[in-house]
C-alpha cells in the first residue's frame, strides 16, 4: 500500500492553473475584461477585479500585489500559487499531493500596448529541452481602449486560443476531453472584440517547436458570445488543428444562465469533436463531451458549485461513455487565499464499468 | 414523416453499430485514440511531463514507453496489468479505462504488437 501511495505521489504530482471564475460574469459584470486585464479572462486582475475578489471574501484584506507593493502606472504584477492534496479513487484509495502551479503574471506597457509574460516553476522533466523554469504565455497587446476593458485587442505570441467556458477546474470534460485542455498555449495571432452586448475571438496558432505541450497541430479557433438578456448569454465554437498524426475538429455551443431570485448560474457546453488519424489505418472518430454547471455564492465567502459531465469517447463503440458529478465548495477567506474542496465521482458505461473519482482540498494563494 | 424515418434509421443505425468494435487494432488507433486523450495529459505521461519517463501523446514518444511495456502476450504486459488493476497502482488512477479500450490494446498486442 505504502508503494502506491508514493508511486501516486509521484505520478500525480500535476499541474493546474488559475483561470479565470466565469460563475461571477452575469451576476456581477458582463465580460471577462471587467476583471480581467486579457480578454479571455484568467491571469491578471485589473483594478475591477481586484475589487471583486474583495468584495467575496470573508476577511478581504488589501487585494493588491503582495498586500500593497506599488508598481509604475505602465507595470502590472501578480501570480497564483496552487496546491491540492486528498484521496483518489481509481478502484483503490491512495493519497495524492498536486503541486499544481506557481507563476507570477506582468504587463507592462502604455497607449494601449503591452508586454505580458506568465513565468513560473514546473516539475522538472526528463529528456525535455525546458526544465523547471518556463514562460507559459508571453505575447504582444494592442488594446484599443485600455482602460476601459472593451473594444479590440490584438495579440501577438505564445497564448491560450480562447475557446468555450474556460472554468478554473480544468477537468471538466469540455477541457480535459474537449478543445480547451490545461497547457494549450501555442504561438498565435488572436484578435479580439469585447463589449458587452457580445464578444468575438478568433485565433490562428502553430505549435511550439520547442517546449511541445498539448497542441501539437496547427490551425485556429473561434469563439462568440452573446448577451442575449441581462441574465441569459449564448455562444458558439469552432477549433481546427492539424498535425503530422492527426487532425481534430471541434464544434460547440455555450449557455449561461443567471436566475437572480435564488442567485444561482447555470453554465453549459457541449463539444462535438471529430478526430481524423493521418497515419496507419487512418481511421475517424467522433467525440462528444458534454459539462453543466450550478453556481451559487453562499455567505461568509463561500461558493458552492455542482456540476456533471458526459463524455462519449468514440460514438462507434458501445461502453466508451463516461459520466461524472463534481461538488466543489470554494472559500475565499480573503482577497488573496481560497480554499477549495473539490470532489468528483465518475461512473463507466453507466456504473457497468470500474468508476472513478477523487476528493481533494486545494489551496490557492493569489499573490 | 420522411424527416422522422430518417431520424428513426439514423437512431437504429446508431444503436445497431454500437454492438462492435470497430476500431482496428493498430499502433496509431491504440495511441491516438486511446492512451493519448486517457494517458498522455500534459500534467501525467506526456512529452513534457515525462512522468516515470513515460510518454503517449505523440506516435514517436508512445513508441519509445510502449516498447518497455508491452510483453509478449497482453497476460504478460505491463500495461494491460496496470490499466486493468491486476498490477498496482491502477492507471489511470482517477479516470479508469473502459473495458472495451483496455480489451483492444489486448489485442493489438496479443497480434504481436505490429507498428511497434
Amino acid at each position: 500500500m505504502m508503494k502506491a501511495v508514493v508511486v501516486a505521489l509521484l505520478v500525480l504530482a500535476s499541474a493546474g492553473v488559475a483561470h479565470a471564475y466565469p460563475q461571477y460574469q452575469l451576476s456581477r459584470d458582463a465580460t471577462c475584461t471587467s476583471c480581467h486585464i486579457a480578454p479571455e479572462g484568467g491571469g491578471l486582475l485589473n483594478e475591477n477585479g481586484l475589487a471583486v475578489s474583495e468584495s467575496i471574501s470573508w476577511k478581504p484584506g488589501d487585494s493588491t500585489f503582495f498586500y500593497g507593493v506599488e508598481t509604475p502606472d505602465w507595470l502590472h504584477v501578480g501570480g497564483d500559487v496552487r496546491a491540492a492534496g486528498g484521496f483518489v479513487y481509481p478502484g483503490f484509495a491512495s493519497a495524492a499531493v498536486y503541486p499544481m502551479q506557481a507563476e507570477v503574471y506582468a504587463n507592462a506597457g502604455s497607449h494601449g500596448f503591452s508586454i505580458n509574460l506568465f513565468g513560473g516553476l514546473r516539475r522538472p522533466q526528463s529528456g525535455a529541452p525546458l526544465h523547471a523554469f518556463w514562460s507559459r504565455q508571453h505575447y504582444v497587446m494592442w488594446q484599443q481602449h485600455p482602460d476601459e476593458g472593451r473594444g479590440l485587442y490584438v495579440r501577438v505570441g505564445r497564448l491560450s486560443p480562447t475557446f468555450g467556458l474556460r472554468l478554473a477546474e480544468h477537468v471538466a470534460y469540455t477541457q480535459r476531453f474537449g478543445g480547451a485542455p490545461l497547457y494549450d498555449e501555442a504561438y498565435a495571432v488572436a484578435a479580439s472584440y469585447v463589449v458587452p452586448r457580445f464578444e468575438i475571438h478568433a485565433t490562428g496558432f502553430v505549435h511550439d517547436p520547442i517546449a511541445t505541450e498539448v497542441e501539437h497541430g496547427d490551425g485556429g479557433a473561434l469563439y462568440a458570445e452573446v448577451r442575449v438578456t441581462e441574465h441569459v448569454a449564448v455562444g458558439a465554437e469552432a477549433k481546427y488543428a492539424s498535425s503530422n498524426d492527426q487532425d481534430r475538429t471541434y464544434a460547440g455551443v455555450t449557455g449561461k444562465l443567471y436566475l437572480p431570485g435564488p442567485e444561482v448560474l447555470l453554465l453549459g457546453e457541449a463539444q462535438y469533436i471529430h478526430q481524423a488519424l493521418n497515419t496507419g489505418s487512418m481511421d475517424k472518430t467522433t467525440q462528444l463531451a458534454a459539462y453543466v454547471m450550478a453556481s451559487k455564492p453562499l455567505p461568509s465567502g463561500f461558493m458552492l458549485d455542482l456540476g456533471a459531465g458526459h463524455y462519449t469517447e468514440d460514438t462507434r463503440v458501445a461502453g466508451t461513455d463516461r459520466e461524472c458529478v463534481d461538488a466543489n465548495l470554494h472559500w475565499f477567506m480573503t482577497s488573496h487565499l481560497e480554499w477549495i474542496l473539490t470532489t468528483r465521482l465518475e461512473l463507466i458505461d453507466k456504473g457497468s464499468g470500474p468508476n472513478g473519482g477523487y476528493a481533494l482540498a486545494q489551496v490557492h494563494y493569489r499573490l | 414523416m420522411k424527416l422522422a424515418r430518417t431520424w428513426m434509421c439514423v437512431a437504429l443505425a446508431a444503436g445497431c453499430g454500437m454492438t462492435e468494435d470497430p476500431r482496428p487494432a493498430t499502433f496509431e488507433v491504440v495511441t491516438l485514440e486511446i492512451l493519448a486523450p486517457s494517458c498522455g495529459q500534459v500534467q501525467c505521461h506526456s512529452t513534457s511531463s515525462k512522468t516515470r519517463d513515460y510518454a503517449f501523446d505523440t506516435l514517436p514518444a508512445a513508441r519509445l514507453t510502449l516498447r518497455e511495456l508491452v510483453g509478449p502476450t497482453a497476460a504478460e504486459s505491463r500495461i494491460i496489468g496496470v490499466m486493468r488493476g491486476t498490477e498496482s497502482p491502477r492507471m489511470p488512477p482517477d479516470y479508469p479505462l473502459p473495458e472495451v479500450d483496455i480489451q483492444l490494446v489486448a489485442t493489438w498486442i496479443d497480434a504481436g504488437a505490429p507498428g511497434l
